[in-house]
């Protein structure tokens, strides 16, 4: 039992990370109806960004609010270099340019620091501790209480304040909201500051465990997209669900289905894609698109 | 006096398709003015214009200075508030925050609360429902959380595209009642897009037929009202 509990939470703190990038992923699908299949890429290269102020002797918590900012400042220019000039062109359009996009990011990184994993630090010990009779690490402690501060803060950004609502009803209804003086435009830039920002506390939480290289973010894009599935790719709440589900069921999984392990554990991630999309296309909080002829 | 609103041979269309062939329309600082015709005339195309909705040439004037190549947003801010075809509410969001969009341009706190208090007087109805999401009002409510919402705007002219579509009689009088009261306590001036020309007329000054993208008669409400010809011909009744 105890060390079903150790498994749940650190599950629940490697979905602290997928819930962040699948957040990030759901606030884009949301403005403009399409996911950025650069997300992991853009949070991989912020992690690198605060891989080089640690390095150069900034304190962590310095370089981490600080990433976040460059984040934001770097995904409002992405969307006005790159998307905006096609944001009216056809979907698949636009998946091609943010493939292409994940690609660019990537051999830059490998480019700029080539592609050895390196050790990224975490300010959390990993030494264990007692809480209610169940050993936790410090470390998942850290990220369930930096993710989960990150994504309270989302919410009440999104929720309690005026930008937040002109950000959701840009993204939900573009055309009405510019009757209302709304600058869409601008609200859906500022949306991908904000996912790239999000996406950047999931590089920057998954650092410490996967190793710091261009590739980092590869896996864990791949379970966001689950979680985003999963929650309902339209749902900032279901991301974020989804992502503490898929991560304590691919945890869970990795510990006790014995030919999983530590191999199939995106297998089990490819699984719940396939049967949600099977299953409930609509995710577990998405709205059912109603579509009138 | 300059009228407040100034339309000069403005012609617009989507596509290839022109929809307006050089209308002509003008609208007086706190007047009201409907816009009548059959379906497919270009009414609601000549609200869009003005809003930056469809592409135009010719010129509009808002107070004196020309809207062209303005967008959307800017020219809202200038005080233009479009409640369009199909009232464009915001379904996803509720009551309270469809009213918080209306005024959230505004930095004048205490006038803000104080037009809350009167759209509340005016639409009981839209205080009980504040929490409630915008989808699961009624078309009615729907069109007096449009009204509301334009009026929280503060504008010096409203643009309301056919209010009474698809509303019970008793609704249509009460909206239109609240209407002249706006245009009567707060001097903004309307243009009125209507199917219901008796309605109307009756609420506005003066009136414009539009005829397959062209003025066919202007004038007076009164007059058009009384002109038997007008009246057989181009307003079915």
């Amino acid at each position: 039992m105890q060390e079903f509990m150790q498994q749940v939470v650190s599950g629940i703190a490697i979905g602290g990370i997928f819930a962040s990038l699948a957040l990030a992923l759901v606030l884009i699908y949301n403005a403009m109806g399409l996911v950025n299949f650069a997300q992991g890429e853009m949070a991989m290269m912020a992690t690198f960004i605060a891989f080089t102020l640690i390095d150069r002797g900034v304190s962590y918590w310095i370089a981490f609010p600080a990433t976040l900012l460059i984040a934001f400042a770097g995904g409002v220019a992405i969307q006005r270099v790159v998307i905006r000039p096609v944001e009216r062109a056809p979907v698949l359009t636009l998946v091609i340019v943010t493939l292409g996009l994940a690609a660019l990011v990537n051999g830059m990184a490998g480019f700029i620091y080539g592609y050895l994993p390196r050790a990224f630090p975490s300010p959390f010990p990993v030494v264990t501790v007692n809480v209610l009779g169940v050993f936790v690490s410090y470390r998942d402690l850290g990220v369930i209480a930096v993710s989960g501060v990150v994504l309270l803060a989302i919410y009440l950004l999104l929720q309690r304040t005026t930008i937040g609502l002109t950000m959701r009803a840009a993204a939900h209804h573009p055309e009405a909201s510019r009757l209302l003086g709304v600058n869409v435009s601008w609200m859906l830039a500022l949306g991908w500051g904000l996912a790239s920002a999000v996406g950047a506390v999931s590089g920057i939480m998954a650092a410490p465990i996967l190793f710091l290289e261009p590739n980092m973010m590869q896996t864990v894009i791949i379970y966001a997209f689950a979680a985003a599935v999963l929650g309902g790719v339209d749902s900032p709440l279901g991301a974020v669900i989804g992502g503490l589900i898929v991560g304590v069921t691919v945890n869970l999984a990795g510990a006790y289905i014995p030919f999983v392990g530590g191999d199939l554990q995106l297998a089990v991630a490819l699984a719940i894609i396939i049967t949600v999309l099977v299953l409930k296309p609509n995710g577990l909080f998405g709205r059912p698109s109603v579509r009138r002829v | 006096m300059a009228a407040l609103l100034e339309m000069e041979s403005v012609h617009a269309g989507y596509g290839p398709r022109s929809v307006l062939h050089g209308i002509s329309i003008n609208v007086a600082q706190g007047g009201i003015v409907s816009l009548l015709g059959a379906n497919g005339a270009g009414k609601t195309t000549t609200l869009r214009a003005i809003t930056a909705g469809v592409r135009w040439s010719g010129d509009i004037r808002f107070s004196g200075r020309s809207l062209r190549r303005m967008r959307t947003e800017d020219i809202v801010r200038a005080g233009i508030a479009h409640v369009p075809e199909g009232r464009g509410i915001l379904t996803e969001l509720t009551v309270d925050e469809n009213l918080k969009l209306g005024a959230h341009l505004r930095s004048d706190s205490a006038e803000v609360r104080r037009d809350y208090d009167r759209v509340f007087e005016y639409f009981p109805v839209l205080k009980e429902r504040r929490k409630l999401s915008a989808s699961t009002l009624s078309g009615g409510e729907q069109q007096m959380l449009a009204v509301a919402r334009a009026l929280l705007m503060r504008p010096r002219l409203m643009l309301l595209d056919e209010p009474s579509l698809g509303l019970a009689p008793i609704v249509v009088r009460s909206i239109f009642e609240i209407i002249r009261t706006i245009n009567q306590a707060d001097h903004v001036a309307i243009l009125l897009v209507e199917q219901n020309a008796r309605l109307a007329l009756d609420i506005s000054s003066d009136a414009y037929v539009l005829e397959v993208g062209s003025v066919a008669v202007s004038g007076a409400s009164a007059d058009l009202k009384g002109n038997d010809s007008v009246r057989r011909s181009y307003l079915g009744y």
